[in-house]
């Protein structure tokens, strides 16, 4: 391995994954899988544990959450557990955990989310937005512009699947600013939210993987949380930048179609073992 | 005009009659001349053609017919299942037209029509076997009117062109109401949310599936679909769980379970090396039927019990049922065995994680290190969301990757996925031509070495006809 295994740093990230199989339709487990490699790299070790509906932990004692995207019919079965959960996970939100949220996720974590037919469900309320169901479905590559005083301004590359449209109220801040995609609504140009060290985004692919500097910054904030700041070493991120650079191509390519599949060319169809399109 | 009455063409207007048969010359040329410049195998041009010309041409088609029709829906296994009914309909002395390459869009299928009708829109067979894509069914099941609906599966399958899962099941689900109630209604018992499926159809229903503690896991994988009740949402408690979330299961709390099976897999050897023969016993409601399948792994399991009850709902009997389905070779792509030179090649068509995985775990009991091509693709068929990926258990291979060329739009995608399943970098090269991707990966090989590729549906046909020119495969459409 080229990132060979450091020292043991004597560091543990203590992450909670919330609903690892009810919430895991886009994959979104590369995302941890990111993060635990991106330690162990680095001689950090991981304590991973998964939360699952009926369980209420105290969610102060993790340094890092994840909640992923799920369809509907999980997404609704979450949202009735989620209320149980929903005054430890706010604690843990103001004492600085660092939340990855994606998709129904991310909409969770807001007030409420009115789907295109059928019932509302409540939010956590933890990232001050709101979310309603659209008649479209935003299926197409995305990239997006952040800035965070650790890194300056970096890219985020990914993939959006949403019908949700959502809106910031003013205690939230978006997560960036949309180069190619759709992001929250469509409408006003942003993708995601961040509230303290919570991050709520449309993006899977997964996000982590492709968006090194992303995961450390999140590694980097959850460290700080319980050891003060941590000095991450750098890694070879070559593989890592590689794919990053292909799914930028991606997602400029297809800027402004609603549906990339939608918007494969023609030939495709017509001769479908042709070689593939170079972008 | 009485004439035509028992064929086609019966009742429908001369103007109609004349579109009708150009429709059906002009895609029957289209085909011939892509089979003649060795552009493709006309699998699915002759039937756009002809549609583009008449819109009716299927429907024109299936009204005039007195041969039964199947239909075969579903996830995985659809292009395996319905070589197997063929096979066994053959055998049965019946007449069989089959669009048996796999191109199941509404174009593939009414490619199957124009292919085999004569130019009055005639056909001459007794059986038309459709393997239809899910997606396509809600505009192909109206036109073909089928007699038996074969429903194989359901695994989350190209989010991004059809959204999510259970709007996918849903639809499904709807149709089968419609059928009438001299249809029958072939589902996978095992697949909980299958199962559940055509509870106010009219139709007759037909179960099949495993039903054997020979083999299985207790709890479903990770990248399983349907692991809750259909009814409550609770979580379903497995005896066993045979493929992601196929299996015996019960809900704790309402008892929703699975229903009897009609066709049972009771005993199940598999071939420890990851490779055939299979054998199995089969429950059916004609009797017990001894088979030995010369294929690996237990989707094939369930490919044959999908047939066999087909095989049952078409009126075929089971008589027949050993002899056809011991000679039953892979469909190309389907782990297909191909010698090389003095080298062996394994192609696989890998679509969805549940595809991969089944893949990778028979591969992983072949001895030896692996010597791996990965090619994906974005092309309509390929779908652009690649995130599922992530659900592929790469992690159960990489301790014997000897080394892997990635190929395709997604090849640094797969090449990261590599590195997060530590799979050492320095094994790992990314070659996006395909010709140079396939050459690289079998000088890594060597002499007499074996080569195991993993590609989605576009890069798997790029393949194969280089793999074609070269002597090693015949053209897919001669399969």
């Amino acid at each position: 391995m080229a990132n060979e295994q450091g020292k043991d740093t004597r560091l543990v990230l203590r992450i909670g994954h919330l609903y690892p199989q009810l919430m895991s339709v886009a994959a979104d487990r590369g995302n941890l899988f990111a993060i635990v490699k991106r330690c162990k790299w680095r001689g950090i070790k991981t304590a991973i544990d998964q939360i699952f509906v009926k369980q209420t932990p105290d969610f102060t004692q993790y340094d890092l959450i994840l909640f992923h995207g799920g369809a509907d019919r999980e997404m609704e079965v979450a949202a009735q557990d989620l209320q149980a959960k929903g005054r430890s996970l706010r604690e843990a939100a103001e004492s600085n955990t660092v939340f990855l949220a994606v998709c129904a996720g991310y909409q969770l974590l807001g007030h409420s989310y009115k789907p295109f037919e059928g019932p509302e469900l409540k939010g956590v309320g933890i990232l001050d937005l709101h979310t309603e169901g659209g008649s479209t479905r935003f299926m197409t590559h995305i990239a997006i512009e952040c800035e965070f005083p650790e890194c300056g301004k970096q890219v985020l590359v990914g993939y959006e699947n949403h019908s949700g449209r959502t809106y910031l109220g003013p205690g939230a801040q978006p997560l960036g600013r949309v180069l190619a995609g759709w992001g929250n609504n469509g409408k006003d140009g942003y993708e995601g939210a961040v509230y303290k060290n919570v991050f709520g985004t449309y993006l899977h692919g997964p996000v982590l993987p492709k968006n090194p500097w992303f995961t450390d910054l999140l590694i980097a904030r959850a460290l700080a949380r319980r050891y003060g700041q941590v000095e991450l070493p750098p890694l070879d991120d070559s593989t890592e930048q590689a794919a990053h650079t292909a799914a930028f191509k991606l997602a400029m390519a297809f800027k402004g179609t609603v549906s990339a599949i939608d918007a494969t060319p023609w030939r495709e169809r017509l001769s479908p073992g042709s070689t593939s399109r170079s972008l | 005009m009485a004439d035509y009455s028992r064929h086609g063409g019966g009742g429908i207007s001369w103007p109609s009659r004349a579109r009708l048969a150009l429709a059906i010359s002009a895609g029957k040329l289209a085909g011939a001349s892509g089979r003649l410049f060795r552009i493709g195998g006309g699998t699915s041009l002759p039937g756009m053609i002809a549609r583009r010309i008449d819109p009716n041409v299927l429907r024109s088609v299936m009204a005039a017919t007195t041969a039964s029709k199947i239909v075969i829906t579903g996830s995985n296994g659809k292009t395996t299942t319905a070589r197997m009914t063929a096979a066994i309909a053959d055998a049965s002395g019946r007449r069989v037209s089959h669009n048996r390459t796999g191109s199941n869009l509404l174009q593939g299928v009414t490619s199957v029509v124009v292919n085999y009708a004569d130019v009055f829109g005639r056909l001459d067979s007794d059986l038309l076997l459709f393997e239809i894509d899910e997606g396509t069914m809600p505009v192909a099941m109206p036109e073909i009117q089928p007699d038996v609906v074969v429903v194989t599966n359901i695994f989350r399958d190209q989010l991004d062109r059809y959204g999510e899962l259970y709007s996918v099941a849903k639809a499904l689900d709807k149709l089968l109401e419609r059928l009438p109630e001299t249809a029958t209604i072939v589902l996978n018992g095992n697949d909980p949310q299958v199962a559940s499926f055509g509870q106010q159809a009219r139709a007759r229903k037909l179960y099949f599936g495993l039903r054997t503690t020979d083999i299985g896991r207790p709890v479903p994988e990770h990248a399983a679909d349907v692991i809750r009740c259909i009814r409550c949402n609770e979580d379903l408690v497995y005896e066993v769980a045979y493929l992601s979330h196929l299996g015996l299961y019960r809900c704790p709390n309402c008892g929703y379970e699975l229903p009897p099976l009609d066709v049972a897999a009771t005993s199940i050897q598999l071939d420890p090396r990851g490779d055939g023969p299979t054998q199995v016993t089969m429950q059916t409601p004609l009797g017990q039927v001894e088979l030995t399948l010369p294929l690996p792994g237990v989707h094939n399991v369930y490919n044959a019990a999908a047939a066999i009850a087909a095989s049952i709902a078409a009126g075929f009997g089971i008589e027949k049922v050993p002899a056809a389905l011991s000679n039953i070779r892979t469909a190309f792509g389907r782990l297909e065995k191909i010698q090389a030179g003095d080298q062996t090649i394994y192609l696989a068509f890998v679509k969805n994680p549940t595809s991969f995985n089944l893949v990778l775990r028979l591969i992983a009991q072949h001895p030896g290190e692996k010597h791996l091509l990965l090619v994906a693709s974005n092309t309509v068929v390929d779908g652009e969301d690649f995130a599922w990926l992530w659900d592929v258990d790469l992690e159960e291979i990489s301790p014997q990757v000897a080394d892997v060329i990635c190929s395709g739009t997604k090849a640094e995608e797969l090449a990261m996925r590599l590195k997060y399943a530590e799979v050492p970098l320095d094994r790992v090269r990314v070659v996006h031509e395909r010709e140079a991707a396939l050459n690289a990966a079998l000088q890594n090989a060597g002499p007499g070495g074996t080569l195991y590729i993993m590609a989605s549906y576009t890069p798997t046909q790029e393949l194969r006809r280089i793999m074609q020119k070269r002597g090693w495969v015949k053209p897919y459409w001669e399969e």
